[in-house]
């Protein structure tokens, strides 16, 4: 009788090709849905809110505003340059034609640090009212409405 | 000598190992990176449609809450949870809340409870030295007690 001698393990090979389909599936699906932080704006501690809602803001056409804490008090920061409210009432003035043009609506999306004076908040308001936008929208942190700090409310 | 025999082609295998390094390092790249941007959330609101003087302007009476900010140094109490910030809110110019923005909340549930309309302006009136999160805190109250119309105010000394 032929006794079948024991083979031993040899090499283990892995089928490759369902793990790859699934990798690129995977890959392609956080491309398309991923939304990149953009080049307008700043690192900021943004202020927590309960209320506050992720929206389509697609509609209209916005300008980013930066308020970033120095030292305490507040600079304002559009797409990566430095501007005095004078300066910037200009340019949201000119935006604001341009896009009026167009036939669409401005849309200011303020990203201000959670610990700069409102007074430097109020000066980029004033701005904006004089270029005679109206909308006007905070950027904060989602808190949840469970959070223990808030007794659960 | 082992000869091969042609027409007996081998099977091409493309090297899988560096093109599965790319796939991986790709993959973890764009699972972390929309991370950033997931948690932030807008408060929308309008600036209003008359702005500067409003002097020989009719002027119209309608009944609004105010809720006032105050800095109040290290006198004042701490903000929930904050450490070195100190807040005093006042609302509708009578009671002081102190520190607490739950109380702000509460009293304007009430208000609300006691039939005033969700359109009734609620105008957040911060002094000098008062901070954005305070205001925002504020905003949110106001918000959480279902009114529609809040309104900034510019701060005074």
């Amino acid at each position: 009788m032929k006794i079948a001698k024991p083979k031993g393990l040899g090499t283990v090979s892995v089928n490759m090709t369902p793990m790859i389909d699934m990798v690129f599936n995977l890959l392609i699906f956080f491309i398309l849905t991923s939304q990149f932080a953009q080049l307008e704006t700043e690192e900021v501690v943004l202020p927590l809110s309960t209320t506050a809602t992720t929206k389509d803001y697609t509609e209209f056409r916005n300008v980013v505003i930066n308020i970033v804490n120095k030292d305490g008090a507040g600079e304002i920061i559009v797409f990566r340059r430095p501007f005095t409210p004078q300066e910037l009432t200009e340019h949201l003035v000119e935006l604001n034609s341009k896009v009026s043009e167009e036939g669409r609506q401005m849309n200011v999306i303020l990203r201000a640090d959670a610990d700069v004076p409102y007074e430097d908040v109020a000066r980029v308001m004033l701005a904006a009212g004089k270029a005679e936008i109206r909308g006007w929208w905070i950027t904060t942190e989602i808190e949840k409405r469970d959070d223990a700090r808030l007794g659960g409310r | 000598m082992k000869i091969k025999r042609p027409g007996q082609a081998q099977k091409m295998q493309p090297p899988m190992t560096p093109m599965i390094d790319c796939v991986f390092n790709l993959l973890i790249f764009f699972i972390l990176t929309p991370a950033f941007s997931l948690s932030e959330g807008y408060l929308t609101t309008n600036l209003p449609k008359e702005s500067g003087p409003v002097a020989g302007r009719e002027q119209k009476l309608v009944q609004r809450i105010k809720i006032e900010l105050y800095n109040v140094g290290r006198s004042g109490e701490f903000e929930d949870g904050a450490k070195n910030e100190f807040v005093s809110i006042v609302f509708n110019e009578t009671q002081n809340l102190g520190a607490n923005f739950d109380a702000l909340r509460a009293a304007l549930d009430e208000k609300r409870g006691q039939g005033l309309a969700a359109n009734t302006p609620v105008l957040i009136s911060p002094t000098m030295g008062c901070l954005h999160k305070w205001v925002v805190r504020a905003f949110d109250a106001a918000v959480s007690a279902r009114f529609t119309d809040i309104q900034f105010a510019v701060p005074y000394q």
